[in-house]
């Protein structure tokens, strides 16, 4: 035993001393009498084989003529290059490598590249489709409505609805108490937290119920004819343009079916929800700030009292806060019906049920893939309707993304676009970059907390990294088609052509402050991280400036013009 | 070739040792190990890692030769070792050296030695 592991030391030892004297120290091994004597030599081996492999470089290998005395003609390897690096060599690399090692280390941390521990948001860009919605369920266009609450609240939720929010945890708490219309004695106010609508066709009634949307209609035609002639009855996307505009001007939606009266105590109250909402929630705390002081002036010089009924008084508290912010998407908002506090069945994520439904219209519509061709000249053209979700249609979307591999350029219709999710922006902007990039990210002012977004990993195989890109837009294209649009004209990857786009770099939801009263507050900002800014009213500026109708066209021949120069 | 052999001093107490033992006649390992046991009356024991360590360098610097194995031993694997002249050398003027220090060493502790008055 003692033996064996004596002669294993031996082995261990270099060549050049193993082949000259192992036979001879097993020999004194085997003279040795008793196991002390053999145990110190087992100490001595140890000794040596550390002594020849540390200090000995010179004699780790035998001459040619060593070599042939190979015992019992077994057949060895070795080497007849005599050369051996020197020991100050070894170490020199050695502590090359090590430096090279660390550098790398260092490199790789502090590089941008973090893509690995980054999460995607699970926050979606506000949704045009939404204000679609909301003129939908005036029209009472959706099929079947599968929450017969008031037309009142049906046009709240509506309103409410086109305000988007990271997809976590947000949870709609309202009164539940649907008769109490006329105390107004929720004194606290309460956050009315709707989560975001999903992607989906206006005519269609599917939503995924954490990103749920009314499905309401107003419950009779003449609640119809009582709703506000503003909110209009935009069936297309033009006129849901139309109705942004006409949000710009100052109009609020309401159904009012029945007026409430309200005395100085009611507007006090309202006031003071709505004060403590924008300082809390409001994106610009120093806007937020102005807007809240102004509410409370106006209310100390008596200008409020004139608003005795509750829909006149939204509409002036709007008014008065866009009067300070020129923000568009802040509103506040009047329900006759008491909005409830907290319907249990929205506060809960979606149900399977509810999914295979998205996912079934999602087929249906091939994930609002409109058009996937290869134009002349081996451009590759995609126009999409939406950005839907990719954890639902990543996959038909990597599969026409596939389809555009071996294009020379590409072109993004994104015209008709209202926007999605930021997951799908993400996906797409893949296939634009061989390395992960760095979008945008979203912040969150209640929550006071940033999320990142970036593109995946690179996709193996991918040939679009490095061909150009067209985007076109118009005034339709919104939220994440914005998004979209404007992170690649940051970076510098893409061609924007069209028109100047909506404007909307901010998502929002509604809380409520009372049983009648909810203020929707845009609360999260999508933020470049090049400009430090975002596209929140201004709309992003195409590269190319030509009438969207026209965009194709200049886009294709730009992109022509591009590939001759290559 | 004196001033040669003064290039090796002084030498470790191994390859005095090794060198001393080798001077009288041709051994093996094993013999030099007991060779250097009884020259030190046991107070001196050499491994043999350490021994063929120091073998080795003796070889390369060529004061000692490798004679090879010799029909009709015990051990068919021992090798002998031979002192080389140059190796004598060494070893002569070693002791030497050594003798200069033992004399002076003797010297100094003859005077370090407290007189008597």
């Amino acid at each position: 035993m003692l033996r064996s592991f004596y002669r294993c030391l031996l082995r261990l030892h270099p060549s050049g001393f193993r082949q000259r004297f192992a036979d001879e120290m097993l020999s004194i091994f085997d003279h040795s009498v008793g196991r002390p004597a053999a145990v110190r030599l087992l100490m001595d081996a140890v000794v040596s084989l550390t002594r020849q492999w540390t200090l000995r470089p010179e004699f780790w290998h035998e001459g040619p003529a060593a070599q042939q005395a190979a015992p019992d003609g077994v057949p060895s390897f070795c080497s007849l290059d005599p050369f051996r690096p020197r020991t100050g060599a070894v170490i020199q690399g050695l502590l090359l490598s090590t430096v090279l090692f660390f550098l790398i280390c260092f490199a790789i941390r502090y590089s941008g590249v973090h893509v690995l521990h980054v999460r995607i948001p699970e926050a979606r860009f506000e949704n045009q489709q939404s204000i679609r919605q909301d003129s939908g369920a005036a029209e009472g266009s959706f099929e079947k409505p599968t929450a017969l609450r008031s037309q009142s609240a049906a046009a709240i939720d509506s309103s409410v609805a086109n305000l988007s929010v990271p997809a976590r945890a947000r949870h709609q708490d309202q009164a539940s108490d649907t008769q109490n219309r006329a105390s107004h004695s929720s004194a606290t106010p309460n956050a009315q937290r709707e989560a975001v609508i999903p992607v989906a066709k206006s005519q269609t009634k599917l939503q995924k119920k954490s990103v749920r949307s009314p499905h309401v209609s107003p419950a009779t035609p003449e609640a119809q004819a009582q709703l506000q002639p503003d909110m209009g009855t935009a069936a297309d996307q033009s006129q849901a343009q139309q109705l942004i505009s006409q949000e710009a001007a100052g109009t609020t939606v309401q159904a009012a079916s029945e007026v409430g009266e309200l005395d100085g105590a009611a507007r006090d109250r309202v006031i003071r929800g709505a004060v403590a909402d924008l300082n809390k929630y409001y994106v610009d705390p120093g806007v937020a700030q102005k807007m809240a002081d102004a509410l409370l002036v106006h209310e100390k010089n008596g200008d409020d009292d004139v608003a005795t009924d509750g829909a006149a008084f939204a509409d002036l508290l709007t008014k008065q806060m866009r009067d300070i912010s020129h923000d568009r998407y802040l509103m506040m908002v009047y329900s006759a019906v008491p909005t409830p506090a907290n319907p249990p069945a929205l506060s809960q994520a979606p149900s399977n049920e509810e999914v295979a439904l998205y996912r079934k219209e999602m087929e249906r519509t091939n994930c609002s893939i409109e058009k996937l061709q290869i134009l002349p000249h081996n451009i590759g053209y995609l126009k999409f309707n939406q950005f839907p979700d990719a954890s639902i249609c990543g996959t038909r979307v990597a599969a026409a993304m596939a389809s555009l591999n071996h294009a020379d350029a590409i072109i993004f219709d994104l015209r008709d676009n209202p926007g999605g999710y930021a997951n799908m922006v993400a996906l797409i902007a893949t296939y634009l970059f061989d390395r992960p990039t760095h979008l945008n990210d979203f912040y969150d002012r209640g929550e006071n907390s940033t999320e990142q977004s970036w593109t995946l990993p690179p996709v193996p195989g991918n040939r679009l990294a490095d061909k150009p890109v067209f985007v076109l837009t118009s005034h339709s294209t919104f939220s994440a088609a914005e998004g979209f649009s404007y992170d690649l004209k940051m970076l510098k990857r893409a061609t924007l052509v069209g028109e100047t786009t909506s404007g909307r770099g901010h998502m929002g939801m509604g809380h409520r402050i009372d049983d009648h009263f909810t203020i929707r507050v845009p609360g999260v900002k999508v933020v470049n991280p090049i400009s430090n800014t975002n596209w929140e009213g201004t709309g992003v500026e195409p590269d190319v400036k030509v009438r969207s109708a026209e965009a194709l066209k200049t886009a294709r021949k730009l992109a022509e013009k591009k590939l001759q120069q290559n | 070739m004196k001033d040669h052999a003064d290039n090796f001093l002084p030498l470790s107490p191994a390859t005095l040792h090794i060198l001393l033992s080798l001077a009288a006649e041709d051994l093996h390992g094993y013999g030099i190990m007991q060779e250097v046991a009884r020259q030190s009356e046991g107070k001196y024991k050499l491994g043999p890692g350490t021994l063929y360590d120091n073998l080795q360098k003796l070889i390369q610097r060529k004061l000692v030769q490798e004679l090879g194995r010799r029909p009709g031993d015990d051990d068919p694997r021992r090798r002998y070792y031979r002192l080389t002249s140059l190796g004598r050398g060494v070893l002569a003027a070693e002791t030497n050296r050594l003798g200069d220090v033992i004399r002076e060493a003797r010297l100094r502790l003859q005077i370090a030695k407290p007189r008597r008055a």
